[in-house]
Order: structure tokens, then C-alpha cells, then sequence
């Protein structure tokens, strides 16, 4: 087989599941889409506007053209061999390294979003991932990229769950743990660093970028930024506006 | 002639009030500059740069400062691409990547210097073909438009999704057309724009307002390339750069018809609803090699080549934003991050438009193509120094700037969940080969197909016949149609035929 139609063959594959996604997403949205008033229905005693107006039409067209070309796609994808290859070889055409890349950008990513942007500080979350990011991808080492991704899983899991409720979102252990588990992906960075010179500057980068945004976005932008009770940025902003702003202010 | 009298007066007075303003060079510089970084760094594109800075400047400083930053950058960027194509043989953007075909062998034989000096005179050329077009058109555009009702704009917005989606799509159109209907079906959620009607929320009131822009934009094009870049990749040797960068003003003169042809072409492409800058630079390019007669020159390191692609993706930005003003409908994947950009400022691209606004685009366009000649000329060392940087490095800090951009525009934590939930959809639909355009287009396009399409209805009382009993409507239809049909087995082993009975 050639790379071309080795190449298709897997896109076919790919097709073959991702119409059958998208097939269940439409009949489910079709679903949906029946609890909107179509023909002018009585709401409590109260007449619903004409079907020409109703808010089901154009989401009616939409879900109904996805249905159509979705089962298109489903009839492409077989008549190319896409379901005999999706049926016999998972068919998505990833290798373990691959999936094991993907899979630990995934579980950072949600773990800094979900777990660690609305809880700690922006300074300390954003320079755990920029480190473990860095540590983890430059290089195409697996078992660093698995450690980074551990490191911002715990502190992220932790956040998530010691702190889950907004009302517990400023409290500071999870800050603490982020702090820790930076410090302790930071040592083996700066190990490393001393064969791979792109490396020495994480720690510089990690700090002083999300440190200069939140900055800006805080104090130049006056815009809100992530966890203003950060264990960092509640400093800086408390001497922002105590120390610093009264010698120009005045 | 009065007409493109009175239209350069005004254009005049714009670029006057801009240049007597020192705060302009402020945003301008720095953004220009950071456009060309971005188009520089293989792994960021034009379309990031735009979103990333209307997550910062969108709706934070006064709408005449942010859109001097958002399109020095966008200028910049396409730019910025040319500098790894030429001297690494890697597109920095997609707008870039017919540019390597001839700058790469160029560099190869030691004439580095000179390709990137004739790329930075020839984008610089590019984009005042592009703004004066822009300027011209944009304005018999907008006296047909004042004619344009709710059926024609409904049908124009589809016609946007179609056509974004037909010529987008890198493998079958079907997946364009999908991904122009997903976005539509997520502009679908929220309260209704005519009953308030609330759709698909579950309950989560946060949706009632609908998906907001700046979140999916960061989702649909920032994450899916933080995600794609951060592995480990060889950096490949960078070609040694002989000689001064300086404009040969001397080939100009002499490839004056090409930078004109390819000029119109980019243009002309850019017009085209959510066709971008690789698009014109690939179509210029093929147009280059079958009418030059040097055309059996090209990919082995032409000059005729490299100015084919370069002029035509920097001439796409002008006419990008001429459907962008007059019609709401963005010409290319920056563009929609513009219209971004627009929307949390409440201004609504279109035939209402204010015609300051038209003016001082134009006129920044013009102020942006300069800064960028002049930096491309000056401060290009700076730039391939910043190519040896790899994408492992910057990418996680993009990433950061990606969460705070994203936090700040409103929405707060909310946004950033839509952003990350978007993004991983938009990575798989990159990896199955689903093109992102279409999708962003038919987020912003959606609650207007929506509005006007009942709205028409409403106004005709359910009869059909509104769509087609217009003469700018039942064109429309047609096109819309064609399009479709267009598609169908028959209608291309038709073509095919009558292609083959032609040859």
C-alpha cells in the first residue's frame, strides 16, 4: 500500500466513526429541537407565534442538513473500505507515542483550565505549565512528558478537589502544592538543561511571562484577571495600589 | 473619476489624523512587529496573531487604537511567513508556503538576501494594490447594498458557509459544508434572536447568551495549534544569507505586469467569503506558471515564482475585508478574527457601517504596508534570529497568553471552559481533515442567517416565494444552488466531460 492510500484509508476510517457521531449528535439535537414550539402551540394560555417564525426552523434546517450529510459521509466512508478498516484496526491511525502525546497535552490542559486558572494563583498555574510544557515536549522524551503531566495533574486534582466550590476559591493550600510541585519539575529542568541549552531559560520564562501579562492585563488593561487572591498577585496588587500608585498618584 | 477623487480626499484626511498622532506609531511598531514574529515562528499563523490580540486589544482600548494593532499584525504576519519559507524551507503560515518553492532554492544559491528583499517590496506592493481596491470597491459595494434586504442577507450569510466551506476543504467538500453547519448549529444556542426563545442551554445560564466569539476563535484556531506544535521536531538547517536586504528595483520594474497580475489575483481571491491568503498565493502562483513564459523556471527558484505568491497573499488581506465592511461576511480565516474584533465593540460590519470606519482601515493598511516595508528592510536580522527559537518554547507561553486573552474579554471562567471545550473539537476535526474556517464563519454568521431568514418569512407570511421573487435574491438562490449541485457525481462527470471534449 502506498503512504497516499495508506493515508486515506485511515481518513476513511476516521470518516466511518466520525459520521456516526455526528449522525447520533444530529438525532439528538433533532430531539432537542421537538421541545421548541413548531406549529404556533398555546404556552400558558398564551399563542406561539406562526411556524415561519418559530425559533425550531432554521435549527430544524441545520440538524436535518447535518443528518443528510453525515449520512453521506457514513455511505463515503464505507464504500471506500473505511468500515472494514475501522472495524479491524481501530482505525485512527495513531501510534502509542502519539496517543501518549496527545493524552498528556489533554490532562494538562484541563487540568490548568478547570482546576488551577480559577483557583490559584495565575503567576504560580501558568509557570507549572509553561515548566512542564517545556520539560515535557522539547526534546520528544515520553517519560518527561508524563511527568510534567503528573505534576499538573496533582496540583490541578488537588485544586479540584480541596477547593471545588467558588466559595473555597481563595483559600491558599492548592497555591502552596502548585508552588511545590513548579519548584520540584524546575530541578530536573535545570539538570537537563546542562545538555540542552533551550532549557536554561525556562524558569526565567516560566516566571517573568505570566507575570508580566497579568500585569498588563491587570494594571495597564484594568481588566479582571483569573484568582485576584492568588498568593503572588494578592501581594502585587496590594502594593500596586499602597506602595506604588501613591508616589505617582500624589 | 469625481467618485475615486472624492474616495482618495477622505482616504487622505484618514491617513492624516493617523499620522499626526503619536500614539498610532505606538500600536503600530509593536504590532507589526510582533505580526512578523508570529508569521516567522513556524507553528503561529496570521489567524492566531489576530485572535490573540483581539483577546487583548479587542474590546480594552478604544476600537480606532485596537484596530491599528490587530492589523499591523495581520499584515505583518503575512508577511513574516516568507522569512522560514525562503531561508528554511518551511512555511510559516499557510499564505507562505507557495513562497518556499522558489525563495528556498534562491537562498540555496546564495541569493537569500535578495529574495527576501524582493518578497518585502513585493507584499509591500501587494498590500496597496489590495487597500485601494478596498477603497474603491468597498464603497460601489456598499451603494448596491443598501438595496440588500433580510432574504438577500440570509442568503449571502449561507452562501459565505457554502463557498468558505466548498473551497476550503483539503479533502472532500462534504466535510466543509459539515463544519459550516456546525458552527452554524453553535450559534444556534442561547435565547432566539426574535422570540427569546431559549435553545439547547440545559439549564446552564451561562448559555443563554449564546456562545460568545473571542472564546471560540482562541478554541478553534490557537488550541488545535498549541496542541499540533508541541512535539519534537528537527530544526532544519537555516540557509546562510548572502548579500543586503534591499528592494531590486531594477526585477520590479521588470516583473511589473506579474506583481499587477498577481496582485488583482489576490485581491480578487480575497473577496471570495472565508477564502484566505494561501489560497491567492497557490491560485497566483498556478496562474504565474501556465501564462509566464518563464514558467518551466518555476520551483527551481524564479523569481517571477516567488513574487507570483508573495504579492498575491499580502494583495488577500485588502480584498478580505471588503465582504468583511460591506457585508458582514469575513473574506479569509484573520478576517473573521477581525470581525471578532468588531462584534465586542458593538460595531456591525455591513451595509450600516460608518464610513469613517472603511476609511481608516484603508488608511492603516497603508501606515501598516509601510512599517512593515521599512522593518522588513532594517530589522530583518532580528527576525531570523527569532526562527531559530523552538516551537516547544513559545507555544506554551501562547498557550498562557491564549488563557488570559480568553478570561478577560467577559465571560470569565465560563469562556475559558468553551475555549479549551472548543479547541479539542476543532483538533480532531483538524486531524479527520474538517477545515476550522467555515466553522468560525458559521458561529459569527448564525444568529444573522437565523434573524433574517424568519424575518423574511414573517414579513411575507410563510410564503417561499421572498426568496426568489427579489432579482439580488433569486441570483442568490442560484448561486447557492450551483453550488451544491455543483458537487453532485453527475454534475462533476459532467464537467469533467465537457473539460475533456475542450482539451
Amino acid at each position: 500500500m502506498t503512504t497516499q492510500s495508506h493515508e486515506t484509508a485511515v481518513l476513511r476510517a476516521r470518516d466511518f466513526w466520525a459520521s456516526l457521531v455526528l449522525i447520533a449528535l444530529s438525532l439528538f439535537f433533532l430531539w432537542k429541537t421537538s421541545a421548541i414550539p413548531l406549529f404556533g402551540e398555546n404556552r400558558a394560555g398564551v399563542s406561539g407565534a406562526d411556524w415561519y417564525t418559530s425559533a425550531a426552523l432554521v435549527p430544524l434546517g441545520i440538524f436535518g442538513g447535518l443528518l443528510i450529510l453525515s449520512c453521506v459521509l457514513l455511505a463515503i466512508a464505507i464504500r471506500s473500505g473505511g468500515a472494514a478498516h475501522a472495524l479491524s484496526a481501530v482505525g485512527i491511525g495513531w501510534d502509542r507515542a502519539e496517543a501518549l502525546r496527545f493524552t498528556t497535552i489533554a490532562v494538562m490542559l484541563f487540568f490548568y483550565i478547570a482546576g488551577l486558572v480559577p483557583r490559584v494563583d495565575f503567576i504560580l498555574a501558568s509557570g507549572l505549565l509553561i515548566t512542564a510544557m517545556i520539560f515535557g515536549y522539547h526534546g520528544g522524551h515520553a517519560r518527561r512528558a508524563l511527568l510534567s503531566a503528573a505534576m499538573v495533574a496533582l496540583a490541578g486534582g488537588y485544586a479540584l478537589i480541596a477547593h471545588g466550590p467558588q466559595a473555597e476559591w481563595n483559600a491558599h493550600s492548592d497555591d502552596w502544592l502548585t508552588l511545590v510541585c513548579w519548584l520540584g519539575l524546575t530541578l530536573p529542568v535545570l539538570r537537563a538543561a546542562r545538555q540542552e541549552r533551550a532549557l536554561r531559560i525556562v524558569p526565567v520564562l516560566a516566571f517573568f511571562a505570566p507575570f508580566i501579562l497579568v500585569c498588563a492585563m491587570a494594571f495597564g488593561f484594568r481588566q479582571n484577571v483569573p484568582a485576584r487572591g492568588g498568593l503572588i498577585f494578592k501581594q502585587i496588587e496590594y502594593h500596586y495600589y499602597v506602595t506604588l500608585r501613591p508616589l505617582w498618584k500624589d | 473619476m469625481d467618485f475615486v477623487l472624492s474616495q482618495l480626499a477622505g482616504f487622505g484626511h484618514a491617513f492624516w489624523a493617523l499620522v499626526i498622532d503619536p500614539v498610532t506609531y505606538l500600536y503600530l511598531v509593536a504590532s507589526v512587529f510582533l505580526g512578523i514574529a508570529f508569521g516567522a515562528l513556524p507553528g503561529l499563523t496570521a489567524t492566531l496573531a489576530v485572535t490573540i490580540l483581539t483577546g487583548f486589544f479587542g474590546n480594552k482600548i478604544p476600537l480606532d487604537y485596537a484596530l491599528i494593532a490587530l492589523l499591523g499584525a495581520y499584515v505583518g504576519a503575512i508577511y513574516g511567513g516568507s522569512y522560514p519559507s525562503i531561508l528554511l524551507n518551511i512555511p510559516g503560515t499557510a499564505a507562505s508556503a507557495a513562497t518556499a518553492m522558489d525563495g528556498h532554492p534562491l537562498a540555496k544559491a546564495g541569493r537569500g538576501g535578495e529574495a527576501l528583499g524582493l518578497t518585502t517590496t513585493a507584499s509591500f506592493i501587494g498590500t496597496v494594490i489590495g487597500t485601494f481596491a478596498l477603497l474603491i470597491f468597498v464603497w460601489v459595494l456598499l451603494l448596491i447594498s443598501k438595496s440588500i434586504a433580510s432574504p438577500e442577507k440570509a442568503l449571502l450569510a449561507l452562501f459565505g458557509i457554502l463557498l468558505s466551506g466548498t473551497l476550503m476543504s483539503e479533502d472532500l467538500v462534504i466535510k466543509g459544508w459539515i463544519a459550516g453547519l456546525i458552527g452554524l448549529a453553535m450559534a444556534m444556542v442561547g435565547l432566539d434572536p426574535l422570540l427569546s426563545e431559549p435553545r439547547y442551554t440545559f439549564g446552564w445560564s451561562y448559555l443563554m447568551s449564546g456562545f460568545q466569539v473571542v472564546p471560540v476563535l482562541m478554541g478553534a484556531f490557537a488550541v488545535p495549534q498549541i496542541i499540533e506544535g508541541l512535539r519534537h521536531v528537527e530544526m532544519g538547517q537555516l540557509a546562510e544569507l548572502k548579500g543586503r536586504i534591499l528592494p531590486n528595483w531594477q526585477a520590479m520594474r521588470r516583473y511589473l505586469p506579474t506583481i499587477t497580475r498577481s496582485g488583482v489575483i489576490g485581491t480578487g481571491v480575497g473577496a471570495l467569503p472565508g477564502v484566505g491568503e494561501d489560497v491567492a498565493g497557490w491560485v497566483s502562483y498556478g496562474v504565474g506558471k501556465t501564462v509566464s513564459k518563464e514558467g518551466h523556471k518555476f520551483g527551481k527558484g524564479s523569481i517571477e515564482g516567488l513574487l507570483s505568491s508573495e504579492t498575491a497573499n499580502n494583495a488577500c488581506i485588502g480584498g478580505a475585508l471588503i465582504p468583511l465592511l460591506v457585508l458582514g461576511i469575513p473574506g479569509s480565516p484573520p478576517a473573521a478574527a477581525l470581525m471578532g474584533a468588531f462584534k465586542i465593540n458593538n460595531v456591525i460590519p455591513g451595509p450600516t457601517i460608518d464610513p469613517e470606519i472603511i476609511l481608516r482601515v484603508v488608511a492603516i493598511l497603508v501606515l501598516a504596508s509601510f512599517t512593515m516595508f521599512i522593518m522588513g528592510l532594517f530589522t530583518a536580522r532580528i527576525f531570523i534570529r527569532i526562527l531559530k527559537i523552538p516551537q516547544t518554547i513559545f507555544l506554551p507561553v501562547v498557550m498562557v497568553l491564549t488563557a488570559i486573552g480568553s478570561f478577560s474579554v467577559g465571560g470569565g471562567i465560563n469562556d475559558l471552559y468553551l475555549m479549551l471545550g472548543v479547541g479539542f473539537v476543532a483538533y480532531f476535526m483538524n486531524l479527520m481533515k474538517y477545515p476550522i474556517a467555515p466553522l468560525v464563519i458559521g458561529v459569527i454568521l448564525g444568529s444573522l442567517f437565523d434573524e433574517t431568514f424568519r424575518r423574511s418569512l414573517f414579513l411575507s407570511d410563510g410564503d417561499l416565494s421572498v426568496f426568489v421573487s427579489r432579482p439580488g435574491a433569486a441570483i442568490l438562490v442560484a448561486l447557492n444552488l450551483a453550488l451544491i449541485l455543483s458537487q453532485l457525481p453527475v454534475a462533476k462527470r459532467a464537467f469533467a466531460r465537457m473539460k475533456g471534449k475542450i482539451a
